[in-house]
């Protein structure tokens, strides 16, 4: 075989590491599951609530903040829960190229699933409205969509970017899933308390963006917390795969 | 080839290896021996740029691995066989690999047919395979590219006496073909009849270094093998 010395283009990194989400149960299951979901929360919330296509599109949203950080979380420490780092950086020795590989498809991922959202939630809309006999209201806050957009994608980076510090899914799993708890928490301790949840946050300083009302001192707060919890990790992390032993 | 020169790794107090030298030249096979925890792993992983060694140098081709271009196409490597997810069936595995070194696809077929594994055993995931069968997967993947050196871990760990055989017949296939071929044993029976050169160590130190014939000396390599690492075994983890 013609031995090709090279090197390693980054669309073919991309397309194998976009291939390994897929080429497991796991990864078909994570999809899976998360497209389930999705449909479920629209139809459950749209039953309740009544035809209201942007109300049922935001449930899909509270599904979202959990799974797609989980998600970007499992891409980027998958390769040391089942030593097939060994392999992979032996076939691409330049670790950092794999790992932005990884970070790419949980990121486009976060498009998608928006935009699935988007589409389930026009028939379960109009069906509802039909079966009760209500006009369905189909305004859309359009800043709103945008914004609720960027915050999954931040998500998936918060998800990206402890993963790729921990390397270590269960405990970056946990840290994701208890901040919220840990946040409300804080928050309740005093005007220092409150202004730390305020700027450091990711959640509380997404909100205006998700609400569609950012103004510019709350996209300094968004800036500084997902500097502290995305850009501050994820160099971090990008350092630690690059020195780290592989075993 | 492959080159080690003054190679030294040391964790905190211990020296996994301790001013490790030898080479492997092109067309020949050296057998790389030694009892567990003996450093051989630690070597092979430092040849690969998985670890840095504390001093010293380790190149193939001339070079430090990581420094070659789309190095798996040059340097087979098999570290360790059992280092795979589990979901993965072996074709998949397989076409990763054609996939990142910039293969065709039908190259995972002619590799399936190289190691012995049928297309109904392609299709299983690897979970479900036997040590054996993840030998002859590991060994296929170090094969996809064109190597001109192969760096194989333990790769008759599991494989039974048939297995052996055939693979004693494929690495000479490929030394004599010009390949430089570096395997790693903890059992002298696995390598001493397709080995040209042994380096035999222990706690992290060369103990000796020959052909088969110049290291046995009127003994049975057996003899000397036991001789030289049972008191560095018995001292070391």
């Amino acid at each position: 075989m013609t031995a090709t010395a090279a090197p390693i283009p980054f669309p073919r990194l991309l397309a194998v590491e976009t291939r390994k989400l897929f080429d497991t149960r796991s990864g078909k299951v994570m999809t899976a599951i998360l497209a389930a979901l999705t449909v479920a929360a629209i139809a459950a919330r749209g039953l309740v609530a009544g035809p209201d296509y942007q109300l049922l599109l935001g449930t899909a949203g509270i599904g979202y903040g959990t799974l797609l950080p989980v998600l970007g979380i499992l891409t980027v420490t998958g390769e040391w829960s089942h030593r097939t780092a060994l392999t992979t950086f032996a076939l691409e020795p330049r670790r950092w190229r794999v790992m932005a590989a990884k970070c790419v498809p949980p990121l486009v991922t976060a498009v998608v699933a928006v935009a699935f959202a988007m589409l389930v939630a026009v028939p379960v809309t109009a069906v509802i409205a039909g079966v009760e006999g209500v006009a369905a209201s189909w305004e859309i806050d359009v800043a709103a969509l945008l914004g609720w957009t960027v915050s999954c994608v931040l998500g998936v980076a918060m998800g990206l970017a402890l993963g790729l510090l921990l390397l270590n899914a269960p405990a970056a799993i946990v840290i994701t899933l208890t901040s919220t708890l840990v946040w409300s928490t804080v928050r309740l301790l005093g005007d220092v308390g409150a202004t730390l949840a305020e700027w450091l946050d990711l959640n509380t300083a997404a909100t205006p963006l998700m609400d569609g009302e950012l103004t510019g001192g709350d996209a300094l707060r968004l800036a500084v917390a997902a500097t502290f919890w995305i850009v501050l990790p994820g160099v971090a992390g990008m350092i630690r795969v690059a020195r780290k032993e592989v075993t | 080839m492959i080159e080690l020169s003054n190679l030294t790794k040391a964790y905190r107090d211990v020296k996994a290896l301790d001013d490790v030298s030898f080479t492997v030249e092109a067309g020949s096979v050296t057998g790389f021996l030694g009892p567990n925890g003996a450093g051989k792993s630690t070597a092979l992983r430092i040849l690969a740029g998985l670890a840095r060694p504390t001093s010293g140098s380790a190149t193939v081709l001339g070079q430090p691995y990581a420094a070659l271009p789309n190095p798996a196409a040059q340097v087979g490597m098999l570290l360790d066989a059992g280092a795979q997810h589990p979901g993965r069936t072996g074709r998949e595995v397989l076409t990763l690999g054609a996939m990142t070194l910039g293969l065709p696809g039908r190259r995972v077929e002619e590799v399936l047919d190289l190691v012995g594994l049928s297309r109904k055993e392609s299709r299983r995931t690897v979970g479900g395979y036997s040590l054996g069968m993840r030998q002859r997967l590991g060994i296929g993947h170090a094969l996809l590219g064109s190597p001109r050196a192969l760096i194989l871990d333990e790769p008759a760990n599991g494989l039974d006496p048939q297995g052996i055989q055939w693979m004693r017949g494929l690495l000479r296939g490929l030394a004599d073909a010009g390949c430089a071929v570096l395997l790693s044993s903890h059992l002298l029976h696995e390598v001493e009849q397709v080995a040209d050169d042994l380096v035999l160590i222990g706690r992290g130190r060369v103990l000796a270094h020959g052909s088969p014939a110049q290291l046995s000396q009127g003994r049975t390599l057996e003899e000397t093998f036991l001789d030289l690492t049972s008191h560095a075994d018995r001292s070391h983890a």
